[in-house]
């Protein structure tokens, strides 16, 4: 808020957002990753964090269903404080999220319909398996791989494991779902197929959507809202527009893909790449 | 200097108390299992995999241990005329201190090391978070299968190996060796009575719910990276291995104890 970012800003606790924490600091040992944040998610909206790696984007995310404790501050889901609940009341919050983790995090030993099947089995006293399977079968059409039912992780590209990962964590018709950096290591195309399934899933299951990344194709393509993180900080808040046009520097480098000025000169200062190569042992001048 | 070792010390306390945490956490996650029938192909699985993999090897360290034993012990017994005490001397030995502590130790390399590089690769690729995340507690489905598993089956494997030990010891003194057969198990039974066995048997429960809480303790808290997980299977050998001798000697202790107790005459007369 330093940088006149009050856009959404809902510290004093408006109650609108689905989430909302209220300076949230985060700690590790003496690190700190994120410094008295505030912030509100809105309900049905796709909220994109975007920031270097490393600057806690994770970290963040894990924050908003606890699975990190903040060091100091507040978080909110439906104007009921969480973060100091214990972990087994938690569980019961827990469901109301789907969270794709960055690798996936699939279950190695278990199929593909199996790990889909876990949340539904770890909730719900089924025996009406027939039904289990349609919603496997309906849950893995949705990010374009039914018949994968029986494969194991192992056997899945990258861009698979996350369609499935994404899958199992839509398993419960989450009211929101957070995404931990979905395109990263994949393909512009594929890529680009997460795109559309994020969109498409925030449309079918109108569910309040968070995704962190520092892919800006993606960011522009599916952001109601962009959040970026820098030193622990909100530094800019707002829709696509406002973050093309954002006046600070480092927003700009960012979005643009620049190295900074600092940087560059730490690169010339190292002096040539050639001097610093080995010469062979009977190497003669 | 004296700063870092504070700092150390702090460390380690702080830890002995998440460890304590995790531990009642896990016991707490067996009983709950226990009483839930949902969870038995989760703990089932876990015994193939902990249990019936590990017969063949602890089978052939209880043999090995008899027949070491037989060489060993022969050749002193035989000077003073005694080598018809070899069958109590080997089969007190195996029943009592070797064959658990040996079967346990091998199961702390064989079983405990693949929990903790199980769970440890399940923590650093977020799986363990992904639990979580679903509104699952890890403590009771990846956890408390495990321990159970150990718990049930350790003493199990101690049997076998001193099934085998005993058989082992025989084979070398008497159809080696030469021994009379029928004074070899004379002895054996004058000296070793059930209470011997129940006492090893008893310490396999310990035992295998040491390694299992340990393991899983050191997968759960494991660093990011392939030398994380390393490192953490390292140290949960390490520790199960003390964890087992300072069991061992504490259990001693208390058995020694409780024989006193209940039958004080034998020990005279004996
Ligand atoms: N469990 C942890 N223990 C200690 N430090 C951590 C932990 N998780 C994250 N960090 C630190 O927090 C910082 C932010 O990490 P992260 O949120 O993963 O970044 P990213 O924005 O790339 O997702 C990093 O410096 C990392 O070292
Ligand atoms: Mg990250």
């Amino acid at each position: 808020m330093e940088n006149g970012e009050h856009n959404n800003q809902t510290a004093d606790g408006n109650g609108n957002g689905i989430i909302v924490i209220k300076n949230l600091t985060k700690k590790f040992g003496d690190n700190i990753v994120l410094d008295n944040i505030s912030l509100s998610i809105e309900k049905g909206k796709t909220t994109v964090v975007i920031g270097p790696s490393g600057c806690g984007k994770t970290v963040l995310i894990k924050n908003f269903i606890v699975l990190l404790r903040p060091s100091s501050g507040e978080i909110y889901f439906k104007n009921k404080r969480i973060d100091n609940l214990p972990e087994r009341e938690l569980n019961t919050i827990r469901i109301h999220y789907g969270f794709l983790f960055q690798g996936g995090a699939l279950f190695d030993s278990l199929s593909v319909a199996e790990n889909i099947m876990f949340p539904i089995r770890q909730h719900y006293n089924t025996t009406d398996w027939g039904h289990v399977e349609d919603v496997i079968k309906t849950k893995l059409a949705m990010v374009g791989l039914d018949g994968f039912q029986n494969y194991y992780p192992a056997n899945l590209s990258g861009g698979q494991k996350k369609r499935v990962a994404l899958a199992r964590a839509i398993a419960l018709n989450p009211e929101v779902i957070l995404y931990d950096e979905p395109t990263t290591g994949l393909d512009p195309i594929r890529a680009d197929i997460i795109n559309e399934l994020v969109l498409k899933l925030q449309r079918e299951l109108g569910a309040t959507t968070v995704v962190v990344t520092h892919d800006m194709t993606s960011a522009y393509k599916i952001a109601d809202r962009i959040i970026m993180l820098h030193n622990g900080k909100i530094i800019a808040d707002g829709d696509a527009e406002h973050i093309r046009n954002h006046p600070h520097p480092v927003v700009q480098q960012f979005i643009t893909g620049q190295v900074s000025e600092d940087d560059l000169a730490v690169l010339r200062a190292s002096g040539s790449v050639a001097k610093a190569q080995f010469l062979p042992r009977d190497f003669k001048e | 200097m004296i700063g870092a070792i504070g700092a150390n010390t702090v460390e380690d306390v702080s830890d002995i108390g998440r460890f304590g945490r995790f531990a009642w956490r896990a016991i707490k996650a067996c009983g709950w299992s226990i009483g839930r029938t949902a969870t038995y192909p989760l703990i089932w699985v876990q015994m193939n995999i902990i249990g019936v993999r590990s017969v063949p090897i602890v089978m052939i360290t209880g043999a090995f241990v008899g027949m070491i034993l037989a060489v060993q012990a022969y050749d002193q017994l035989a000077g003073m005329g005694l080598e018809e005490h070899l069958g109590v001397l080997i089969n007190i030995s195996v029943v009592k201190e070797l064959g658990p502590v040996l079967t346990a130790v091998m199961l702390a390399g064989r079983v405990g090391g693949a929990l903790t590089a199980e769970l440890g690769t399940m923590n650093v690729t977020e799986q363990i978070d992904a639990v979580r995340s679903m509104g699952t507690d890890p403590v009771k489905y990846l956890v408390a299968p495990r321990l159970l598993a150990c718990l049930f089956l350790t003493p199990v494997l101690i049997i076998y190996a001193d099934l085998l030990g005993v058989l082992g010891g025989y084979f070398i003194g008497v159809i080696q060796l030469g021994i009379n057969s029928q004074g070899y198990w004379d002895f054996s039974a004058y000296g070793v009575d059930m209470w011997d066995v129940a006492v090893g048997v008893i310490k396999g429960f310990f035992f295998g719910a040491a390694i299992a809480v340990i393991s899983c303790y050191k997968g759960f808290t494991c660093k990011e990276g392939a030398h994380g997980v390393g490192q953490a299977c390292t140290e949960a050998f390490v520790t199960s291995f003390m964890a087992i001798l300072a069991l061992d000697f504490a259990l001693a202790v208390v058995f020694k104890a409780i024989y006193n107790t209940f039958w004080p005459m034998k020990s005279l007369v004996g």
